[in-house]
Order: C-alpha cells, then structure tokens, then sequence
C-alpha cells in the first residue's frame, strides 16, 4: 500500500513532519509513506491558477495516485493551520484528489490538548463537497507534549503511544481496503497514439516513423555517445556504461513518452524474434500507433486503455502476461508510468520478461510447488489493477514471506 | 463609534467585501467602518523571529485604535477561508491587538446556509488563548443567496435582512460598550497573551 503523508504545517522545525518521519520508518513493513510539504504554497485565491505552483501540481498528482493519505496537523487558535486550510481549498476547487481518497488525521502539539479541536475542524473540512474525503472514524491519535515524546533519534519515547498508533494504521489499512471497492476509477481520455502533441522534448524536425530517426536526431541535438560522461540521480557514467547497464537488465526495456513516441529500447538481443515483445532498431522514434499497426483494432483499445490508465493516475503500473506462450514461459509484460518532477505522467517503461525462470527458482528455494490450477488459471487479464492481489496459487505461506524479518 | 470591518477573503469578487461596503454606507450615522483586507499576507510560517510583516503590523494598529471589529466571512469547505485564518494566526504571534476586542460576526454565501458553519469555526478560534476576542453572543447574522441579495446599487434588497441587521448592530453598539467595561482583567490577559508561547508550556 502506498500513502501520502501532508506535513500539516509549513513551519521549519515541526513535530508533525517528526511524527510522520517516524510513521514511515517505524511501520515501513505495513505502507510505503511519501512525506510532502507544504510549505511552497501560495495562499488560496480563486482568482490564482493552482497550476502555476509546483508543489500543489506535486501534492494533486501524489494524492491521486496514493492508496490513502495521512494528514498530520498541529493546532493554531484552535484550528489547523492556514497554509494546510489554503492546500485543501485549492484542492477542492478547481481539481478534486480528495475525492473519494481514504484519509487519516493525526496531529502532535506542544500541549496536553493535541490538537483535539484541530482534528475536529479538520474533519469537517475534509468532509465538505469539494473536497469528499472519506476520513477514518475514531482512532483519532493525538500526541500531546509533543516536546518531551520524542527521543534524540526522533523515535516516540511511550510503548503504549507506539501501541496506539499501530492501532490506528491498521485500522486505517482495514479502512483502505474496504473504503477502495467505492473508488470510482477516473475516466480515461483518449489517447493519440500518433504522437501528433509535440512535448518539450520532442524533436519536430524529423518524422517520428523515419527508419533513420536516431541517426538524424543524435545529429540534430548534437545527442553525446561513446566515453562523454553524464551527470545521473544519483551517480555519474559515461554513455557506454549507461548502454552495458540497460543492456544487462534482465528486461526488454521500452521507453515511450508522454507523446505516445517510442523513444528507445534496450536492444541487447542478436535476433528479434527471440524477443517476447518484438522490437527492431529502425523502430526507436516510431509512433506508438506504427509500432503496434500490426494489432488488431481491440488490441489497439488495449494500449490506449494501458496508456489514459497511467497517465490519468487509476494505476502506476499495468501488468499481464501474454497468453499463448509455451509452459516454459510466463510471458510478463509490466507497463510502469514514469513521473516528471512534479509527479505528472512522464511515459512509459515497458518491461517484458519471461517471470518463469524466477518462479522456478523461489519455489525451488522455498521448496515450494504450485499445486491446483494449471499456469493459464493464474493469468489475470489485462485490467488487473496494481492493488490486486496475486491469486491463491501464487501466495507463498505467511511464514515464508519476503516480509519476514 | 469607530469600528473595523475585516473583509475574510483575498477574492477580486466578494459578497462579504459587498455586504460590509453596504454596512459601512447604510450604517454610517451610527459608527464609522473602515474596512481591511487579508489579501496579500504571507503564509503564516511561525518565523523563529517573531517578525510580523508589515501588512499586518498596520492592521493590528487599525484594530488597537478601533473600538470593535466586524468580520465578515464566506465559507469554504465547511470552514472560514485560509486567507482569514492566515491573518489571524499573524495577529495573534506575539501580538494581540483582538484581545478583549468586541467582535461582530456576519457572513455571506451563496448558497442557502449563509456561512453558518464556517461563522460557528471563526467563534471557536477568536475565543482561542492567543486571540481571546469579546464576540457577540447569540448575534448569528448569516446572509445567504448572497448574488441575489443585493441591488444594483450594492444595497439589500430585502427589508427584513436589514432589520435584522440594523437590530443586531444596535445590539453590537451596546455590547462594544459593556465589553468596554469588563475590563479588570484585562491588563492580566493582556500580559498572558502577549507571553504565550507553546514552546514554553
């Protein structure tokens, strides 16, 4: 489970952002928590574009995608503070993540109240038309002396605090789980899979569908090769070792971007068509709709389905496996959206793989075997969604789980 | 008598800014409304110096030298706007230019609940420690349908909205004279406002 965690205060020093540092690290086994602050945006003003603020268009695209979001607010004047009031007002006017999104309240205070009145507001706020959060009921966690309930590694001190919060996410993970079946999934937009919306990036001046795009756009940007050295997150390599790493990457790697354009692939095989997804090099800069033309229209569907589903933010990543490929393969194609800083949809990172070989080798070292269903049972169609939970077969004991520690 | 009028939104287009510009007209042979805006305030971020900017600063001076404030605000989400929050959470860091202050609330909105929950949030905070202001009780004046409600002219249009405006700020005149009155305690709270500080509790 994913979730977002909203410093409620845009103070430097705040015992909120300490109190969901710790959340994240003390029940990392239970939900990956992604921290955000706050403290960039501008005051709400219907006359503004909430656009123009990075942090908002950070907060919007995360909150969309997150399985659920914690809210962590210190108490003003009896109230949550302006700037976490002024986030939520631009969140609920003219774009809408809370809708329908599970979230969580819990706050830290210098005094023995603990933000018992801001948690009140709050929960009216969030239960208001435009924003139509469905906030967990009770379990309503307040640290209070905030001061003293932190240790020097920012660890809470009290066992019993520690317990009570445990308590409260699991019951929030309940309430995920339950609260997730009344999502209604966004709609999805159509999608021009002729790459016709040239992007920043774009390079106009050759046809997308020319055999020698690489060679007339590596010309055209004075595109560096060879031994040039480049500046990575995090790490410096020269474009060589970029290529030897890409290419040894268990995967057929694809990159396509947001223009529908398929810009590269890890092509590390002699022959093509011993590829489980068929690419060849004069296809690099090709349309999306010219690299599939070979697809049925209902298959055609499909890609845009996969493609409007990560970029409207349903899901982060598409799975499925291919039917039709002997037993000796489990034919996994695994469609991962790629962010832009401000966590709008970059792309796609199509990885294709055979999984076989790696069910194999942990059921031989678990020493486990699938029993039941035949291996086509345990396929999921294309729709299956990223919460979705593998199937029975699948599912090692709970004792010998990767989650063991 | 002279009184403050705090328009509780940065909006361009406001009802609340329209019903006090009416308050300030329609009322003018009973008190003397000037009217302050919360736009353009910096986000309060509890500066480490407890340096107030200067907008703020000047409203505070407005307040001090005023004999009551009347503040007017829309509701958003259930709750006052960020924007008015924001003022007072400045004008209340280290400075308390509200406190004992006689408060009238009203409020604008468009819809059919006149603003009565965000009125009945901005009741709970302006009785906070740092602020500690004198509202009126019982004094609910919520206007709804607001876009409707005013003529061209910018004056109400229906006669007992403005009686029961024009009775509630008799009310208000006395109640600023009464609270003026309660004042034994107010050098002490004064004191314990101007001192108070979370860190050190």
């Amino acid at each position: 489970m994913k979730f977002v965690g909203i410093v409620g205060s845009s103070a430097e020093r705040s015992y909120n952002r300490l109190l969901l540092e710790y959340i994240r690290k003390q029940f990392k086994l239970k939900f990956e928590l992604e921290i955000l602050e706050i403290d960039e945006v501008p005051m709400f003003n219907q006359d503004d574009n909430w656009a123009d603020s990075f942090q908002l268009r950070l907060l919007n695209n995360k909150i969309t995608r997150a399985d659920g979001v914690i809210i962590a607010t210190p108490e003003h004047n009896h109230t949550i503070t302006a700037a976490l009031k002024s986030v939520l007002e631009w969140l609920s006017y003219q774009v809408h993540p809370f809708e329908s999104k599970p979230v969580m309240i819990v706050g830290a205070s210098y005094y023995d109240q603990g933000t018992s009145r801001a948690q009140a507001h709050l929960r009216e706020i969030l239960d208001a038309p435009g924003v139509n959060a469905y906030t967990l009921p009770g379990n309503e966690f307040l640290l209070e002396k905030a001061k003293e309930a932190f240790d020097d590694e920012g660890n809470i001190i009290s066992q019993d605090t520690v317990n009570f919060l445990e308590t409260c996410l699991d019951n929030f993970i309940k309430y995920v789980e339950v609260v997730s079946s009344l999502k209604k999934p966004k709609p999805i937009a159509p999608e021009d899979l002729d790459a016709d919306h040239p992007i920043k990036t774009t390079v106009t001046e050759v046809d997308p569908d020319d055999p020698e795009w690489v060679e007339k756009v590596a010309e055209i940007t004075g595109a560096v090769s060879g031994d040039t050295y480049v500046k990575l997150d995090h790490g410096i390599l020269t474009v060589d070792q970029i290529n030897m790493f890409l290419k040894s990457m268990p995967f057929e790697l694809t990159y396509a971007d947001d223009n529908n354009q398929f810009l590269y692939y890890n092509n590390a095989h002699q022959d093509p068509e011993t590829m489980f997804a068929k690419r060849v090099p004069a296809q690099s800069g090709s349309r999306l709709s010219t690299v599939h033309n070979s697809l049925p229209p209902a298959r055609m569907k499909n890609v845009e389905w996969v493609v409007g589903t990560l970029r409207n933010g349903n899901q982060e990543f598409v799975r499925t496996i291919v039917p039709g490929a002997p037993a000796s393969v489990v034919n996994t194609h695994h469609y991962q959206a790629m962010y832009y800083p401000d966590g709008s949809y970059a792309g796609i990172n199509e990885l294709v793989f055979n999984f076989k070989p790696w069910l194999d080798w942990y059921l031989k070292e678990t020493g486990q075997r699938l029993v039941g269903k035949k291996m086509g049972a345990m396929m999921p169609d294309a729709s299956t969604g990223a919460s979705e939970t593998p199937s029975a077969e699948m599912t090692p004991d709970a004792n010998t789980g990767a989650s063991e520690h | 008598m002279k009184l403050i009028g705090i328009v509780g939104t940065n909006s361009a287009k406001s009802t609340n800014r329209k019903l006090l510009q009416y308050m300030q007209s329609h009322l003018a042979d009973k008190a003397k409304i000037e009217l302050v805006e919360v736009k353009d305030i910096p986000v309060f971020n509890k500066p480490a110096d407890k340096k107030v900017p200067e907008k703020v600063t000047e409203i505070a001076a407005k307040i001090e030298a005023a004999e009551g404030v009347i503040i007017a605000t829309p509701e958003y989400d259930h709750s006052i706007p960020a924007a008015l929050m924001n003022a007072l959470a400045w004008l209340s860091y280290g400075i308390s230019p509200l406190l004992n202050k006689p408060v009238m609330i009203t409020g604008a909105s468009y819809g059919k609940l006149g603003s009565s929950r965000a009125q009945a949030q901005l009741r709970q905070i302006l009785d906070a420690p740092e602020l500690k202001a004198s509202v009126m009780p019982g004094s609910e004046f919520l206007l709804a349908h607001s876009l409707q409600a005013f003529d061209e002219a910018g004056d109400l249009i229906d006669l007992e909205t403005v009686q029961k405006l024009d009775a509630l700020f008799d009310d208000f005149r006395v109640f600023v004279k009464i609270t003026a009155k309660l004042s034994n305690a107010h050098e002490l709270l004064h004191q314990e406002a101007e001192n108070f500080d979370w860190e050190n509790l």
